[in-house]
């Protein structure tokens, strides 16, 4: 969601919605045999499940480049490692009906700004980090007398995998997309836990990010009178936001399934310079890794990160709770008030929109919007939202009430700010005296800081937190940088070495980095360092000075250029904003309303500059959806241009390039307050559609005919085994038998357990062939005979609005909050959101 | 001459046969002004109520259908007409009449307060059984006799009204947010109607029934229908008691169509609607076995039933029009014929 620490402010604030997942691990005999988990047995969670979903990228991305391990050889290691990972996954849900893997397709614009910024930077930080390797690679040098063994140059000069080719179009998502169907087809051959389920795989040809054709597809099964209200869903992802997408299908039996972010292996640590275990990036020598017998020591048991659940029936009861307004003049529907939620949270963070300043996750900005919500709803006359539509008259009120509290915010903001700097100088200050040295270690940082009182997260998951967390303060290379330094340091006094080490998992990437901001609000606003601190203070220059009367004025001079007299210029901001939360809200509740819509600006507006929105109409175009080549050529910088066909690459290289402009190698970021590089702003130039697509257009006639087909549009596959007999028989008595007639139908749900839509014949496909495994290595082996079936999978259409409802029949499970858990978020709730708009624990809760 | 056919529950003990599943073969519709069409116009969906409704509500505004025309066996017998032009086959049925005179049929071992009087015919080898209308006439006049707080009509509307509550003229997700949340307002309309004609057998005996659905849960083809029920919050032993007599009648009723799902709307003593249930037809028996004290048994239902249809087989072998009547609390049923051809 980009909701930086969402998920940590919402397991603090409602604990219980998460436990612990109880998993089942293959087991290793002693003559090393291995016996696999067998799926086909209850579900040791105690609860079996029909779905699941899974957001494809949150594998992908830390199975081709791992932060805690080394990073896989090629490409095709890495389709093994998303096997593996997506085959525990699999087995940690076992669900019965169906399995959809989502790979995000091409993005709606207004999601394309933030990735441009996301690759951009991480193509930055790669080549600072090759600058580091070099740096690296000419001291060790010098350490050894001007010469350089062979194998340790090797293991530093490997080119790490860029992450950016996790893109829809590119070579790898198309070796991605071939492996994910052999593999499927293959369990579906092999594993009998997989004889009765449906295979759905969305891949990156099929347009959209693939949380949301998720969602769309549950919208479209909900839809179908056939659809049991009581099928038990679980995501698999690793965005913040996929919880608010479960409340928004009111489904109340989903789960979100992801790693425990919080939790970190402290024994996995490994060397950002090299890729090697053992060892950090401070103590590398470069040195090749001594192969452990026959085999890698990847092959050896690895320590696994263990798994959540995020029940999102537990938090259906909190925001009952939570939400619930008494004395109502109308009748409270919690499904409404739970889209005002959702609605509202987005005012607080979400990727494609920037939050409003006076909102902050940390500081309780959620609570603040739900004070204003209750204080108003009954004036309101109504909810702020209806199935997915923004009422404007009513989220005027909101913006109304929030824009009274905005300068009290900011400037309660720079005390809070002040007072935790002062005490961090004075631990400093302590610290030294006792250290007796100015030297800069991890360990010296303090603990995490206690969380607010109550039932915390790791209480109930039932680990201890960890404090690797505030590496992430650090954009990944300034890790790195700050290492090279300690790596000096300790050539220049080898003794030292011997010493333990911080280790640090630093964001090597841009999920890395989404990752750091998971981890980040423990202590985010903490810098790394007094050094740090200051450097940023000045780097961030912050002559806004919000906590300053006439902050506006200079908020608008500074960031948009325009002069302060210019009040009209700023309702314009405030009204492409409110369009954008109109967006994004039927992005989650109905689908991509436009696929061309974007927010055109780099800042959001204050809640003061909201006005007479009830005056506003907003209406979408669905627009035209992007090929990949263009959103290829849209996001990525000239840097990555490896991933784009050849025959485009002078449009972002050559100077005469017509839209040469699109592609800067360096561009500023705006710290905006912000104390971390990667909380600040990437300040890139935004694209001109019409300019790329006219300058695109004469190359894209050449492509060559495999480069054509990478950049076409493609269909959902559905895939099922013969052990699923009357549709299996179905299906291929309609497409191949003698009396094969038309090339697609309506599946009966009846018969396909559930599952409405249309399938289609694939072209060219016949079943009961051969599975050939599409990769070179043979890593896994080609099936004779094919019990497996493909087809192409079309999800039902409804011309209706999506109706955030609970379904008839729906049981909804006992509840899981008990007086005393009610009677603390009540309390919780007290001092929330009114007033000068800080939850009262939540800054005491860093305990500075 | 007089056959006269015993109907004392304990004659009839003992485990019944599996039923069949009832097929549905054909259906058809009353509109709003109750006109006739095949197929499944007015046929609704279940949606859940928002409790709270007031029962009562509407009721000046309720169009009601006058139940005293005799209708006959019209309707059931076009639409089996029209499937047999269809299919080209006659059906195969032993006996063809509407569900509210097999419920009759089936509960009076253990409910015979009203009695009842049907006519019967043979014709092409089926018995075709509908109600006396004359008689069902002259016993609704003898209930208006006795008074309550709440009119007759108005408790009576309730059931309808609850009906409008709980349906949607298509499935959900076709049906607007201002369609379902507004049901209150809608007017009550029973001339409406959506009918289901099935073929059984009880026994021995095939028979082809219709009878007005409520609602439908999912989809066509092999629909899971509802049947909408409106009761008190039971209370006292009495009421107890009274619900048991219900749910054997709608039981029967439901079992005859095979209607899977009934759901009870609960309601206060004056109309407000207070809770929803959802009951599973086939677990009413054993339900009301499990709560001690059972007014009624399933399988005596049954087995009479079997046993009854094939006496009135082997009796009613001449064409002409036959007389099926049980007198209020007697202990059989007298068939007779009153028309010759
Ligand atoms: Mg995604």
């Amino acid at each position: 969601m980009g909701i930086p620490a969402a998920f940590r402010w919402l397991s603090n604030k409602y604990p219980k919605i998460v436990s612990p997942v109880v998993e089942e691990l293959p087991l290793t005999m002693e003559d090393g045999t291995i016996i696999p988990v067998d799926a086909t047995r209850p579900n040791p969670n105690g609860e079996e499940f029909d779905n699941l979903y899974l957001d494809m990228n949150g594998i992908v991305h830390p199975c081709s480049h791992p932060e805690d391990k080394p990073a896989p050889e090629d490409e095709e290691e890495m389709m093994i490692e998303i096997f593996k990972y997506t085959e525990r996954v699999v087995n940690m849900v076992r669900p019965r009906k169906l399995l959809m893997i989502a790979v995000d397709g091409v993005a709606p614009r207004a999601k394309m700004n933030q990735q441009r910024s996301r690759r951009f930077r991480a193509a930055q930080e790669a080549k600072e980090k090759e600058e580091d390797k070099e740096k690296l690679l000419v001291m060790l040098k010098q350490q050894n007398g001007g010469v350089l063994k062979a194998e340790s140059t090797e293991a530093v000069i490997k080119k790490a995998f860029d992450s950016n080719s996790i893109t829809p179009g590119t070579p790898f998502m198309d070796i991605l997309a071939a492996s994910l169907r052999y593999w499927c087809a293959y369990k579906l051959n092999t594993d009998p836990a997989w004889a009765k389920m449906k295979v759905i795989i969305s891949d990156a040809t099929v347009p959209g990010e693939g949380e949301h054709k998720i969602m769309n597809f549950v919208r479209s099964q909900r839809n179908s009178p056939e659809h049991d209200p009581n099928t038990r869903h679980v995501i698999y992802g690793l965005d913040a936001d996929l919880i608010m997408l479960g409340l928004a299908t009111h489904e109340p039996h989903f789960r979100v399934l992801r790693e425990d972010v919080f939790f970190q292996d402290s024994k996995a640590r490994m060397c950002k310079l090299c890729g090697q275990k053992g060892h950090d990036a401070s103590s590398c020598r470069g040195e090749t890794k001594e192969k452990d017998g026959e085999h890698d020591e990847k092959d050896k048991p690895q320590f696994l990160k263990p798994f959540i659940w995020l029940h999102v029936s537990i938090f259906r009861e909190y925001l009952a709770v939570e939400l619930n307004v008494p004395g109502l003049p109308f009748k409270f529907d919690l499904e409404r008030a739970i889209d005002d939620w959702v609605f509202m949270c987005f005012f607080v963070g979400n990727d494609f929109l920037p939050h409003l300043p006076a909102l902050e996750i940390r500081e309780g900005g959620i609570d603040t919007l739900i004070g204003i919500w209750k204080d108003n709803l009954p004036q309101m006359g109504g909810y702020v939202t209806k199935d997915g539509h923004v009422d404007l008259e009513r989220a005027q009120f909101i913006l109304a009430g929030l824009a009274k509290q905005e300068d009290a915010i900011f400037r309660k903001r720079k005390e809070v700010d002040e007072r935790r700097e002062a005490g961090f100088k004075r631990r400093k200050l302590q610290q030294e005296r006792e250290n007796g040295r100015n030297n800069y270690r991890p360990s010296d940082r303090p603990a995490v800081p206690a969380l607010p009182a109550g039932i915390t997260h790791d209480m109930v998951v039932n680990r201890k937190a960890t404090d690797d967390s505030s590496v992430a303060n650090k954009s990944a290379a300034s890790v790195l940088r700050a290492q090279i330094q300690g790596l000096k340091a300790e050539t220049a006094n080898p003794s030292d070495s011997s010493e333990p080490s911080g280790e640090q998992t630093s964001p090597a990437s841009a999920l890395g980095k989404r990752k750091a901001e998971l981890l980040e609000e423990d202590n985010a606003s903490t810098p790394a360092s007094a050094s740090d601190t200051e450097a940023a203070e000045e780097e961030a220059g912050d002559s806004v000075r919000l906590w300053e009367e006439g902050y506006q004025d200079r908020y608008y001079q500074q960031k948009f250029h325009v002069d302060p007299s210019d009040i009209e210029f700023r309702h314009k901001v405030a009204r492409a904003y409110v369009e954008g939360l109109a967006w994004v809200l039927m992005y989650y509740f109905q689908g991509c309303p436009s696929w061309e819509w974007f927010y055109p600006y780099h800042y959001a507006p204050f809640a003061a500059d909201f006005v007479d929105l009830g005056k506003m109409t907003i209406n979408f175009e669905k627009g035209r959806i992007s090929r990949p080549f263009e959103q290829l050529m849209s996001v990525l910088p000239a840097a990555s241009r490896h991933a784009i066909p050849e025959i485009y690459h002078e449009l972002m290289t050559k100077e005469d390039s017509e839209i040469i402009d699109f592609y800067p190698e360096d561009f500023e970021i705006d710290l905006n307050g912000k104390k971390m590089a990667w909380q600040g702003i990437a300040l890139l130039p935004f694209i001109d559609m019409p300019r790329l697509l006219d300058a695109m257009e004469p190359k894209t006639k050449l492509l060559s005919a495999d480069d054509a087909r990478r950049n076409s549009p493609g269909k959902d596959v559905l895939l099922l085994s013969d052990g699923h007999p009357t549709l299996y028989d179905h299906i291929t008595v309609q497409f191949y038998s003698k009396k094969a007639g038309q090339s697609s139908f309506e599946l009966d749900p009846k018969e396909s357990d559930g599952l409405s839509g249309r399938v289609e014949k694939i072209e060219n496909y016949l079943p009961h062939g051969s599975l050939a495994y599409p990769l070179e290595r043979s890593a896994f082996p080609d099936v004779d005979y094919d019990r497996s079936l493909s087809v192409h999978y079309h999800m039902p259409a409804s011309s209706h609005t999506h109706k955030s409802m609970l379904l008839r029949g729906v049981e909804l499970s006992k509840p899981a909050l008990d007086r005393s858990d009610i009677e603390l978020l009540k309390r919780g709730g007290q001092n929330s959101g009114r007033g000068g708009g800080y939850r009262g624990g939540s800054f005491r809760g860093n305990g500075r | 001459m007089t056959y006269r056919f015993p109907t004392q529950s304990n004659l009839y003990r003992g485990e019944s046969e599996p039923v069949k599943r009832p097929k549905e073969f054909a259906c058809f519709s009353y509109d709003e002004q109750h006109q006739y069409h095949i197929g499944d116009r007015s046929m609704k969906w279940y949606y859940t109520p928002a409790l709270g409704a007031d029962l009562s509500q509407g009721y000046e505004d309720f169009i009601k259908h006058d139940d005293s025309i005799d209708e006959h066996l019209d309707s059931l017998l076009t639409t089996i007409v029209h499937h047999e032009k269809e299919t080209k086959k006659p059906i195969d049925a032993n006996i063809v009449t509407w569900r509210g005179m097999m419920t009759k049929i089936m509960a009076v071992p253990f409910d015979n307060r009203d009695g009842f009087e049907m006519n019967a015919t043979l014709y092409r080898g089926a018995i075709f059984i509908e109600e006396n209308n004359e008689y069902k006439k002259a016993s609704k006049e003898a209930q208006q006799n006795w008074r309550s707080a709440i009119p007759q009509d108005v408790m009576q509307y309730w059931g309808y009204k609850f009906e409008t509550l709980s349906t949607i003229p298509r499935p959900w997700g076709e049906t607007s947010r201002d369609y379902i949340e507004n049901r209150d307002s809608h007017v009550t309309n029973n001339k409406e109607q959506y009918c289901s004609v099935v073929r059984t057998g009880i026994g021995k005996s095939i028979i082809c029934i219709g009878g007005e659905v409520d609602a439908i849960w999912d989809s066509k083809p092999n629909p899971t229908y509802v049947e909408l029920k409106t009761s008190a919050n039971p209370t006292s032993g009495r009421d107890e008691e009274n619900f048991h007599r219900k749910l054997m009648k709608w039981w029967i009723q439901s079992f005859l169509l095979g209607v899977p799902k009934i759901i009870v709307g609960f309601r206060s003593p004056d109309g407000i609607l207070t809770k929803v249930e959802e009951i599973k037809t086939m677990t009413i028996p054993h339900m009301v076995k499990s709560m001690g004290k059972a007014h009624w048994d399933g399988d005596v239902c049954i087995n009479f039933a079997g046993a009854f249809l094939e006496w009135l087989r082997q009796t009613i072998t001449t064409e002409g029009v036959w007389r099926i009547r049980s007198a209020p609390k007697s202990n059989f049923i007298e068939v007779f014929q009153v028309e010759q051809v």
